[in-house]
């Protein structure tokens, strides 16, 4: 009885096993991720603990207690709320000059065909490719060549949106390389001129991307800190202002500070991509 | 006639009795010498160092109590972390004889930056006919080197720079060698970037005066921080961020300054300072008016903190050396402990052991790009 | 209008115009400005510069600061493969295994970027701490030897080269991502039709299809890791201090313009060389793709 068992049972545990080694290789890979997720987030994490911190002292590197005041006397660090506020403006008027300029320049590399395209897109490329410190030391070079310039708000508005162009082009690029022309042809068939076709067909499509590019931009912007410290002058922007403060204290406000942003970005583009998702789940219904 | 209606009697009254109340706070000024139609809706545009005014209740009762006295709002920016990176900031627009929207900038005395500015004139004259209190200047503090007759510039602060020890990971030290050398504190040790201070006491330890430096010793203490940091003892150079580092327990004895150790003593009583048994390095933050300031507001100022109750409420709590006499009298009624502190006020025996850099030293571009090598950079 | 109608070749140039030149206007010609610097001396005492074809300038900044150069480029490239290393599974799995939740799972690799910088790195500086878990960890596994020195991890060159992959990872994650989204599932379902183990359609058909994506993944962030000097001063000790901080301290604490500027453009030539290096390597087309 047992002889002929054997080799039938033999056979479902060969195929059971097999199936689990295959499983455990998928999961690995699963594994593997969930590690990763969770080594990227740990900084994060470690931010947003000690932005709820107690410190006796001056420093924020070893817990001692718990407290909600550092996020209602968010502002009660001198000096944080005008740097902070000054990052957020010069971000803002970077971020939708680059976007401009940087959206014609896709436009343009895309739709055209015009002499000088390599040259267009080396110039594009380099600013990408070049190490901030030089960015950031040859505009100081620059400016300080001119008198015209004066180190402060529109020396750091000028330094953001030169480098946020490229981001901008590349970004705006890529969906209007995936455009479909049709949709176009079909408004000019419908006699519509460039201009309305443009305004009422083309740039509502290619919105998500220039919205991207746009917030990718100020993004950058408001996280910049080696160009900026060549370039500010006195002003002291949010990234300058924590480099200062990390030599003398490090009060927990900039915790709360770093914890914000980081949640009304990740709020924003998270509320942009179950949008997206219900969007395209109704296209598909 | 028309009769005066009620509302334009109190208008009047009103008028009348302000018109009689302001020339009396005009008078009270007057009487102390200031102008107060050159600092009454004035604003004074300081920046100073981190931490070093007092603070309560994330206000700054000095410059409340100045405001009060003479109508002008003071912009306070801590916009200073470190005078070299500083007059960087600075020099170009100083150099285009622009203003750089400062009314007063305090930087330290063993950096060559005052002597600079002093020189290529991108500082103004102080305005000595409002400043009767300037009589309250320590006597040492006088006649420095690069502003003979304090035409320039006054001090705000002085420190000491010595030895700072964590009491919980290490007994107490007292000699630069031993910082040096002994393992057990290998990689617990850092020293700080600014070149007067770890090579002055660097200097010291090696029997060499700071105040008379030569290639030859220069190259001896030199010598003497690059074996440390080449043997790992050294962790890091440091600006004032060592507190943190010393807070924190990644390290437990550096090169420290003495206001800095009293203010983390009063969180962490096991963070003690001494000054080493072959000297400490003693140097002075100066308050100097850039080009195109406002001279005269600014120097109403410098002669308000200079009396001694002015300077006690500050000095109680920024705790480094005072440069104004009889505010430790004044602290002794207030805040005793303070007062008989001898790393805020110290003894003649202490200022005995102390040294500042020789001035020539910090000119020497030769000097500045080795020590930047031994700091790597 | 009438005349775009009528010259519609000029439209492209309209387009292009005032973005070209406000990146001509300050990123070329400042360039040119920085190398007019480098070949100036300054006098110390008031600060004045003169033009001098001070060549010195650049035998200085190549014979005196090697050390830290190369070790830019060590850091950088090390920095790189790990990144390499990391991302390349992570990107894969959101690719094809994310699914209806792929743009969802590719807010963790973006996310952490929207932290500052210099505050993420200051989280580190926290974790790393000598009295923190991960070097009690390492101790305990009896790996702190091997990763760090002196009983420590801050101040070591892992400390500093950790952080620099950390922060640059998004950079390597993103195009790998987009490279990998790309591939037609249905082809490597050809390779395993055509009886190739999951193993073998991995290696001969997902991998070379993603080259792209790890090329520009690889420039990315090899260059802007080989310019940085955050990481090395937040964690790491002058024995680890890259060219970026001299550059940084050259102009921001000496004042010492000229050298400062002769040095960015040496750092400059090393990461063309690199890159050069690299495109030989992997053939030229794939770089510029």
């Amino acid at each position: 009885m047992s002889a002929v068992a054997q080799p039938v049972a033999a056979r479902p545990r060969s195929r059971a096993a097999g199936r689990a080694l295959t499983r455990a290789r998928r999961e690995l890979l699963t594994i593997y991720a969930l590690l990763g997720f969770a080594y990227l987030l740990l900084p994060v994490a470690v931010v947003v603990l000690f932005s709820f911190n107690h410190p006796k002292g001056r420093f924020n590197y070893t817990w001692q207690g718990f407290t909600w005041s550092n996020w209602t006397n968010w502002d009660a660090v001198p000096g944080l709320k005008p740097a902070l506020e000054l990052s957020l403006e010069i971000a803002a008027i970077a971020s939708l000059a680059a976007t401009a300029l940087g959206t014609l320049i896709a436009l343009a590399l895309v739709r055209y065909r015009f002499r000088g395209r390599a040259v267009t897109n080396v110039l594009i490329f380099l600013p990408m490719s070049s190490p901030e410190i030089v960015l950031g030391a040859s505009l100081l070079t620059l400016f300080l060549s001119f008198s015209f310039f004066t180190l402060g708000f529109w020396t750091i508005v000028i330094a953001h949106v030169m480098f946020c162009i490229s981001y901008v082009v590349v970004t705006v690029k890529a969906r209007l390389i995936g455009f479909d022309r049709h949709l176009e042809e079909a408004a000019m068939d419908l006699g519509a001129n460039e201009w309305v076709t443009f305004a009422r067909v083309t740039l509502p499509l290619i919105a998500p991307a220039i919205l991207a590019a746009l917030l990718l931009c100020f993004a950058l912007s408001i996280d910049d800190f080696v160009i900026t410290n060549f370039v500010a002058g006195q002003e002291v922007t949010f990234p300058l202002f924590v480099w200062g403060a990390a030599r003398a204290a490090v009060p927990p406000q900039i915790n709360v500070v770093g914890s914000a942003i980081f949640a009304v970005a990740v709020g924003v583009m998270l509320a942009n991509v179950l949008v997206q998702m219900r969007r395209a789940r109704k296209g598909a219904a | 006639m028309s009769p005066l209606t009620r509302q334009q009697f109190v208008r009047r009254a009103a008028a009348g009795s302000a018109a009689v109340a302001l020339p009396g706070a005009f008078a009270a000024l007057a009487r102390a010498g200031v102008d107060p139609s050159k600092v009454k809706g004035k604003t004074l545009v300081f920046s100073n160092w981190p931490l070093y005014i007092d603070v309560k209740n994330h206000r700054h009762p000095s410059l409340d109590q100045f405001t009060q006295k003479y109508g002008a709002k003071v912009k306070y920016v801590e916009d200073i972390n470190d005078n070299a990176s500083f007059f960087g900031k600075i020099q170009a627009q100083l150099r285009r004889g622009q203003s750089i929207g400062r009314d007063i900038i305090v930087m330290t005395d063993n950096s060559p930056y005052p002597a600079l500015l002093v020189q290529n004139k991108w500082v103004e004259k102080l305005d000595k006919s409002v400043l009767p209190n300037l009589a309250n200047l320590q006597d040492t503090q006088r006649h420095p080197a690069w502003d003979p007759n304090r035409d320039y510039s006054l001090p705000w602060q002085s420190g000491m720079t010595g030895i700072g020890y964590n009491a919980k990971f290490t007994k107490p030290i007292t000699s630069v060698d031993q910082l040096f050398t002994d393992p057990k504190l290998k990689g617990k040790v850092t020293l700080l970037t600014e070149f007067a201070d770890s090579l002055g006491l660097a200097m010291l330890s090696n029997g060499d005066d700071p105040a008379k430096v030569d290639d030859a010793s220069f190259d001896r203490a030199i010598t003497k921080i690059q074996k440390a940091v080449k043997s790992g003892q050294i962790r890091q150079f440091t600006g004032n961020d060592y507190a943190g580092l010393m807070a924190k327990g990644d390290v437990w004895a550096a090169f420290v300054w003495s206001g800095d150790m009293v203010q983390l003593h009063a969180d962490n009583a096991n963070l003690r300072f001494t000054i080493p048994k072959s000297g400490g390095m003693i140097w002075t933050d100066n308050m100097l008016i850039p080009k195109h300031g406002n001279a005269y507001l600014a120097s109403v100022y410098m002669n308000f903190v200079y009396d001694p109750k002015i300077a006690a409420e500050i000095e109680d709590y920024v705790n480094y050396i005072c440069p104004a006499k009889g505010a430790d009298r004044v602290l002794l009624k207030t805040d005793p402990g303070v007062a008989k502190n001898t790393l805020i006020f110290p003894t003649v025996a202490m200022r005995r052991q102390l040294h500042s850099i020789d001035p020539k030293a910090l000119f020497n571009a030769d000097y500045k790009t080795k020590w930047q090598k031994v700091l790597g950079a | 209008m009438g005349l775009l109608h009528r010259h519609k070749w000029l439209v492209p140039y309209f387009l292009l115009l005032p973005g070209l030149a406000w990146l001509a206007l300050f990123f070329l010609v400042p360039l040119g400005y920085l190398g007019h610097q480098s070949l100036e001396t300054q006098n110390p005492i008031d600060l004045s510069y003169a033009f001098k074809w001070a060549w010195s300038n650049y035998r200085e900044a190549i014979t005196g600061f090697d050390p830290q150069l190369f070790r830019s480029l060590e850091y950088g490239a090390i920095a790189t493969v790990i990144a390499l290393l990391v991302s390349y599974p992570l990107a894969y799995w959101i690719a094809f295994r994310g699914g209806r939740w792929k743009n969802v799972l590719l807010l963790f690799i973006v996310g952490p970027f929207f932290v500052t910088y210099l505050i993420r790195t200051l989280a580190w500086e926290t974790i790393l701490a000598d009295d923190g878990p991960v070097v009690h960890g390492l101790r305990y596994l009896h790996l702190l030897s091997i990763f760090g020195s002196n009983d420590r991890l801050l101040a070591t060159p892992t400390a500093v080269v950790a952080g620099i992959t950390y922060n640059f990872l998004p950079f390597m994650a993103l195009p790998l991502y987009v490279s990998l989204e790309q591939i037609d599932g249905r082809l490597i379902e050809a390779a395993q039709d055509l009886y190739a183990s999951r193993v073998k359609a991995f290696w001969r058909v997902t991998l070379p299809l993603s080259m792209p994506g790890m090329v520009a993944g690889t420039l990315l962030t090899f260059i802007p890791a080989v310019g940085d000097f955050i990481n090395a001063q937040l964690l790491g000790r002058p024995g680890q201090y890259m060219i970026g901080n001299v550059i940084n301290s050259r102009f921001n604490e000496l004042q010492d313009y000229g050298a400062a500027a002769a040095m960015s453009f040496v750092l400059m030539a090393a990461i063309l060389i690199m890159i050069g290096v690299y495109a030989r390597a992997i053939g030229t087309e794939k770089l510029t793709g």
